[in-house]
């Protein structure tokens, strides 16, 4: 019974692994994979020179808090949305930018943003905010949050629709017990709701987590990794590797990287996701 | 034993004959012998008899994006010539390379013919992406002329390990566009040096910002044909190379320095911002009147004469890049540059070569050259000093003709994709103002010492 669904396994999960370990200790270009044998080097030289640590730290700085506000975000869109009437059509609305292309997302933001004609620097030297134009993108200090920006606009109806549909299997009969009883408004979330949306909500902010720990087209789009290396992320970092440079070797041994740091990033998460289950019941 | 037992120990077996073929599997790849060499060139095959003659064959192009205006007239031209089906796939330029190596490598052959970046043929020569085609040249030498060729370019763009893997196609240069009518307001004459350069651009800035005009726009965005081109034709003006003659980095010589030393003291001055600044927002700015100077290939020229997409109707000029330092000898630097190669996954040689020859012929090259929004720009000294040409690029023959002689080219080898992304990495470091230009050429010149000894 079970025959096939190792066979699947191994097909779509233990083969792609062990060809990825086996381009990892070697040295592998793309036109010549697995050319020879490497050992263990490129794990050592990834550890050793800090670039790829730092990637790896700025990734998940990146990602946490992204999937943070985008969560928070999100839960209190979909309130705004579960208590308007026409809901529905502004449902549709905020549905838009997660249709949108994510190259376009890049593209429009990129715009957006520009110094010279964007309409972020045309409003605030038109309010007279800024007497020069700002390089967003240009700036180490704000191009990772502007890339967070444009990750968030893109990604937010995603979040606000999981989050509709986790308030929509909210019991009613509790809240109305408690506004019978004179509970506010706020109690009711804070006390009712939240610990009963808690599970969903640690699902939400842990699928968000991992989708943000892999983003790469908005940073190829906006600043290509930079200015300097501020936006390279983890997954732009290996496109380069394997597909710019063509060290599909030293690519691989950072995507096994890249994968423990996800896996330890998540950790904490799915630790908090089995805690908050066992208490819900 | 249970029922499940049964399956258990099967389970077991099975898995543990799948590790085994698949750990077979692995230690045989890794002992893995190269590709071997290509065949012997095929003898010239006598045209068929009756009809065209590669009537209901067909041939697949990997085209550069940017050339498939290009692309498209040789395909029709070609089907009406021989009867053979062209048919053009255009690819970002940035993803020439891998979609040819992966076509080669998955076993795919979609390909037969490709367009590549002159600088990426070493690494397609060392992959054994592409067919050598040295026996061949000097076989059909009085169809191909190819001392004809231009000379700046034949080595640079075909010959590598002392053999020839394909023909010059599109021979790109940049050179110094200005507005003559920011100019004249100003009273300036187009710069001869970097410094002349500098100082327009920064008059022009200093008088023209208010009203949303620079005097220059610069391209530092993270790419390295992008940032790369910005700093090679600084490299070129100073008379640097990226190595010394007996091919070493020269990243730290004073021309690479004061090359990088030029691109960082023009930032201030530039179109908001040179760190931001990609092909999108360098080209409506000039040709909407908003930068006074852009370094850029010669089709610049074309695009600046239409109507459509410019702003900038005959209020424009062009001169060879600027010159500084020690150096006072105008130099192109060959910025991007195509060759047409044929793929070693192709069963169709012959064919391919022969649509080689033809499509980098003298005739089909001048008309190429010609034609608006082609993108192409000339391969051969007959091309380049036709009275055609001319009349087609009359600013631009001129000019071409004084600076492409001695020409700099970008790294050959084939590590090349990786010396020009670590040298990206810190020019865009200067270009950000994050790095001092000596500092960053030393890593870079460190990086580059790395790559080619590993």
């Amino acid at each position: 019974m079970l025959g096939p669904a190792a066979l699947g396994l191994a097909l779509v999960a233990g083969l792609p692994l062990v060809y990825t370990l086996a381009l990892a200790l070697s040295q592998s270009t793309l036109g010549r994979p697995l050319a020879a044998w490497a050992g263990l080097a490129q794990f050592r030289h990834l550890l050793g020179d800090g670039v790829f640590f730092e990637t790896l730290l700025r990734t998940g700085l990146y990602a946490v808090p992204s999937s943070l506000v985008q969560l928070a975000l999100g839960l209190g869109l979909a309130l705004l949305l579960q208590g308007v009437r026409q809901g529905r059509w502004l449902r549709s609305l905020i549905l838009l930018p997660l249709m949108t292309p994510p190259v376009l997302v890049g593209v429009a933001w990129k715009l957006l943003l520009a110094p010279a004609g964007g309409l972020f620097n045309g409003w605030l030297l038109h309010l007279g905010v800024l007497s020069a134009p700002l390089s967003v993108l240009g700036s180490d200090t704000w191009a990772l949050p502007a890339v967070m920006l444009a990750d968030t606009w893109q990604w937010l109806p995603f979040v606000v629709i999981l989050c509709l549909a986790a308030l929509q299997t909210l019991p009613t009969d509790v809240h109305e017990a408690a506004r019978l009883e004179g509970a506010s408004e706020l109690n009711v979330f804070v006390h009712i709701s939240l610990p009963q949306l808690a599970p969903s909500l640690l699902g939400i902010f842990l699928l968000r987590e991992v989708m943000a720990l892999k983003t790469f087209d908005v940073v190829y789009i906006l600043t290509a990794g930079g200015p300097g290396r501020s936006t390279t992320l983890a997954s732009y970092e290996i496109w380069k590797t394997g597909l710019h440079n063509f060290d599909i070797g030293l690519a691989a041994a950072q995507t096994l990287l890249f994968s423990l740091f996800v896996g330890l990033v998540t950790w904490p998460v799915l630790k908090a996701l089995q805690w908050v289950e066992r208490r819900t019941g | 034993m249970s029922q499940f037992d049964f399956l258990s120990l099967h389970r077991r077996r099975f898995l543990t004959g799948a590790s085994a073929l698949g750990a077979a599997g692995l230690l045989a790849a890794c002992g893995k012998e190269p590709a071997p060499a290509p065949a012997a060139p095929p003898a010239a095959e006598a045209p068929a008899g009756g009809g065209k003659k590669y009537a209901g064959q067909s041939l697949n192009l990997l085209f550069n994006q940017p050339h498939v205006v290009a692309g498209k007239l040789l395909a029709q031209q070609y089907e009406a010539l021989t009867g053979a089906k062209i048919t053009v796939t255009p690819v970002p330029y940035d993803q020439l390379h891998s979609q040819a190596t992966l076509d080669v490598q998955s076993g795919a052959h979609q390909f037969d013919v490709i367009d590549y970046f002159y600088h990426t043929l070493g690494a397609l020569v060392a992959d054994n992406v592409v067919v050598d085609v040295t026996d061949w040249i000097e076989r059909d030498k009085a169809e191909i002329e190819p001392d004809d060729f231009l000379p700046s370019l034949y080595d640079n763009y075909t010959l590598r390990n002392q053999r020839r893997w394909g023909l010059p196609y599109d021979g790109d240069s940049h050179v110094l566009f200005y507005n003559t009518e920011i100019f004249a307001r100003h009273n300036l004459s187009a710069p001869k040096t970097w410094d002349d350069y500098y100082n327009a651009a920064k008059l022009i800035t200093q008088k023209e910002s208010a009203n949303g005009i620079y005097g220059a726009v610069v391209e530092g965005f993270k790419i390295p044909v992008i940032v790369g081109s910005s700093y090679a034709n600084r490299l070129a003006g100073f008379g640097g190379s990226f190595f010394t003659p007996d091919g070493r980095p020269a990243l730290t010589s004073p021309e690479a320095v004061a090359a990088a030393e030029e691109l960082a003291r023009i930032v201030p001055w530039a179109l908001p911002t040179p760190a931001e600044t990609a092909f999108e927002h360098a080209l409506p700015a000039f040709l909407s009147g908003k930068a006074a100077m852009i370094d850029f290939w010669t089709d610049l020229g074309v695009t600046a004469q239409n109507p459509e997409s410019s702003k900038i109707v005959d209020k424009w000029d062009l001169v060879q890049l600027p010159v500084g330092g020690n150096n006072k000898t105008p130099r192109a630097a060959l910025n991007a540059g195509f060759g047409l190669a044929i793929t070693t996954g192709t069963q169709k040689k012959e064919l391919a070569w022969d649509f080689i020859k033809w499509a980098t012929s003298k005739s089909v090259a001048l008309q190429q050259d010609v034609l608006p929004g082609s993108g192409i720009d000339p391969n051969r000294t007959s091309v380049l000093n036709s009275p055609e040409y001319g009349k087609a690029a009359p600013h631009l023959q001129k000019e071409v003709q004084a600076a492409i002689g001695n020409a700099l080219a970008w790294p050959l080898q084939p590590q090349s994709p990786k010396l020009l992304d670590a040298l990206t990495e810190e020019l865009a470091l200067i270009v950000s103002g994050k790095k001092k230009p000596k500092a960053a050429l030393a890593s870079a010149q460190a990086a580059w010492e790395q790559i080619l000894k590993a």
